[in-house]
């Protein structure tokens, strides 16, 4: 990013003018906020503002429950929970790979009792409930929970992701074929808009690969190409696009390049209206409306001089309250060495109580509208995104691209690309590539960053304990429904339910899938199926 | 002259690749010959690549905790083997502590998130004694 251009090389003039712009057909391109085509907005002014959360999860779920309760009682309006690096990748805390990492990089979840303990004494109908847990464990276990608890699920509200493109090559791999994956996603929608339909059974979740280093024009054409895959797939299923597509939302990242940023969530409202409306011919103009909410960036983050982050935390939230999100996270102070700690929570929604509350910043919706600069630059962000969609789609099936390596031949190059960039001095990072100091005087919150979590071997030996001390011939004939389910094209919500009720961890679960598809249990080659028969 | 050639990986369930990705990349410019082993590497698999392919230097790249269980376990394995490649370690999650540790326990170099890209290119020559300077 140099002086006269942003992050995605769109050149910056000095000064804009009114020539810069064309301002004529303002209900085609702009339309007041909360009207076609949502530029400027979803919905109309309300002044209250977005969800605040924090991503929140560490050790096992009593730990992770205790976490939520606090980040309630200091006023956290929404939840937001990611798993550890096993939960994130369908491995139960057990598989010999997980050993030296259960619980410190988000929480172990691995069976429905897990989920019950995280989810205990939280209100579910009072409370937005959003993960970064793989979607169908996390949407099979609360609908379950609902039910014990007598609340009806069609009252549930959140969002789970949904990553068949791209979290195999950059990020949590599920070592699912591309075909299954995609399935279990589509499948998780369609139960949800029947089931929980306030749920967002569909976040597309462009925060997570875009941390690979990609810039705002990256970001958001990879998300409209999932997108547009998943909705084709969604309406050939014969589901209406009307169904399902007021649930739809976007989870994106916010880096440090301030007015890009805000021009590239105006940008995406536009693209995905026009989509939705005049591609997939959606009526409902819920459908045309997406909601987005954004994580804002730990890759802008840096380990040394960590008080710095919650400055880059502080902009990057202004940043989006003058964009106009619907929730959002703050990547914490601590974020280079760990998952937020507490004290990185208490700053982190204090940051953003003091921006929401002392500012006046939702006192005027969308307020960069018909500004020269920031309309120009919508329109020059808009048009780059389409080009780049335009482009991806012009290699072929996106299907066959996430088949053949494209995608993480892709990420590959924007990961060195970036690397390169710090390395460079090209991209500046306060503390880090300029204005450093001596190790030993950059101390300020260090203490807390370096802190670790010990991985959980005791939870270890109590899942290994909790396999044998279930009713194995229920178990087992869950399991052999669910693989009979996987090879038919019906809905596999249902089974995997039955599965979950009978006492099967995910791994299991996942496992089975795999095998009724025809790659291995255990992708990773250690574990045995239940079943038996080819591995 | 023969380059260097440096294994570059990931172990365990650590899948943030930037760090190694961005190394990998680094080291080629600089001429030297980069065998990429990517995520999910175990000790037994790194040593295994490491001996086929002949590697000069072993580079493990981490942003997780994992290293503090993985790292000694490789250096073991290592000395069980007979086998005598320097292994060196990079990730923004290593503290001074960590880095002091696992020096303690013989692994050749350690670089933080703020490394300079020359120190680690050079640092890396002068693990190779035949290696020299072009």
């Amino acid at each position: 990013m140099s002086a006269d251009s942003t992050r995605s090389g769109i050149e910056l003039k000095p000064v804009y003018r009114p020539g810069d712009i064309d301002a004529a057909d303002y209900a085609e391109r702009f339309g007041d906020p909360g009207e076609y085509p949502f530029t400027r907005g979803t919905r109309g002014h309300t002044g209250q503002g977005w969800i605040q959360r924090e991503l929140s999860g560490e050790g096992d779920a009593q730990r992770s429950n205790e976490q939520l309760k606090y980040l309630m009682s200091i006023g956290q309006t929404g939840l937001d929970v990611i798993g550890d690096s096993p939960t994130m990748s369908l491995m139960d805390p057990d598989h010999p790979l997980a050993r030296y990492t259960v619980g410190t990089q988000g929480v172990s979840l691995c069976r429905h009792e897990d989920y019950r303990q995280l989810l205990e004494g939280i209100p579910l109908d009072l409370m937005s409930i959003s993960s970064s847990t793989p979607s169908m464990f996390m949407v099979a276990s609360l609908y379950l929970i609902a039910k014990e608890r007598g609340t009806p699920p069609e009252k549930l509200r959140g969002s789970v992701i949904e990553w068949p493109f791209y979290s195999e090559h950059c990020s949590y791999a599920y070592k699912m074929p591309f075909d299954l994956h995609l399935r279990m996603s589509c499948d998780v929608i369609e139960f949800c808009t029947e089931e929980m339909p306030r749920f967002h059974g569909f976040l597309e979740d462009t925060y997570f690969f875009s941390e690979a280093g990609l810039n705002a024009v990256e970001e958001a054409a990879l998300g409209f190409v999932e997108i547009r895959h998943i909705v084709r797939t969604l309406i050939e299923r014969g589901l209406d696009i009307d169904s399902f597509a007021p649930r739809i939302a976007i989870l994106t990242n916010c880096s440090m390049d301030f007015y890009e940023e805000i021009a590239k969530i105006r940008a995406m409202r536009r693209i995905f209206a026009r989509m939705m409306k005049e591609e997939f011919n959606a009526k409902d103009p819920r459908s045309q409306a997406v909601n987005i909410a954004v994580h804002t960036s730990g890759l802008s983050l840096t380990t040394e001089q960590p008080a710095n982050n919650i400055v880059r935390g502080a902009v990057q939230t202004v940043a989006l309250g003058l964009a106009g999100v619907s929730a959002l996270e703050i990547s914490t102070f601590d974020e280079g060495y760990r998952i937020p700690s507490k004290e990185a929570h208490l700053v982190g929604l204090r940051t953003q109580q003091t921006i929401d509350l002392e500012t006046n910043i939702n006192s005027v919706q969308d307020p960069f509208g018909g500004s020269w600069f920031m309309e120009s630059l919508t329109d020059e962000v808009e048009t780059k995104i389409l080009a780049m969609v335009d482009e991806i789609e012009s290699r072929g099936d996106p299907a066959e691209l996430v088949n053949s390596g494209f995608f993480q031949q892709f990420f590959h190059s924007t990961m060195g690309r970036y690397h390169h960039q710090v390395h460079g001095g090209e991209v500046l990072k306060v503390g880090m590539n300029v204005h450093r100091m001596p190790a030993e005087e950059d101390t300020l919150l260090r203490d807390i960053g370096e802190e670790k979590i010990s991985p959980l071997f005791d939870r270890i030996e109590d899942i290994k304990a909790f396999r044998q001390d279930r009713e194995q011939d229920r178990l087992l004939s869950s399991f052999q429904r669910l693989h009979d389910v996987v090879q038919t094209e019906e809905n596999m919500l249902e089974a995997v339910i039955e599965c979950t009720e009978a006492g099967a961890t995910m791994g299991e679960v996942a496992g089975i899938m795999r095998q009724a598809w025809g790659a291995k249990y255990d992708p990773y080659g250690y574990l045995e199926s239940p079943l038996g028969g080819a591995q | 002259m023969i380059p260097i050639r440096v294994l570059v990986g990931v172990l365990g369930m650590d899948q943030h690749e930037l760090g190694a990705v961005g190394v990998a990349k680094m080291l080629r410019d600089a001429g030297m010959e980069v065998i990429y082993t990517g995520c999910f590497n175990t000790p037994d698999s790194i040593i295994r690549t490491a001996v086929e392919e002949d590697a000069d230097v072993i580079g493990i790249s981490s942003h997780s905790w994992e290293f503090l269980y993985y790292m000694p376990e490789l250096l073991e394995m290592i000395a069980d083997n007979g086998l005598e490649i320097p292994v060196v370690l990079g990730g923004s999650v290593i503290t001074d502590e960590d880095t002091t540790a696992m020096l303690d326990k013989g692994v050749a170099a350690v670089f933080g998130s703020g490394s300079v890209a020359t120190d680690m290119i050079e640092t890396v020559r002068n693990l190779v004694p035949a290696a020299t300077t072009p």
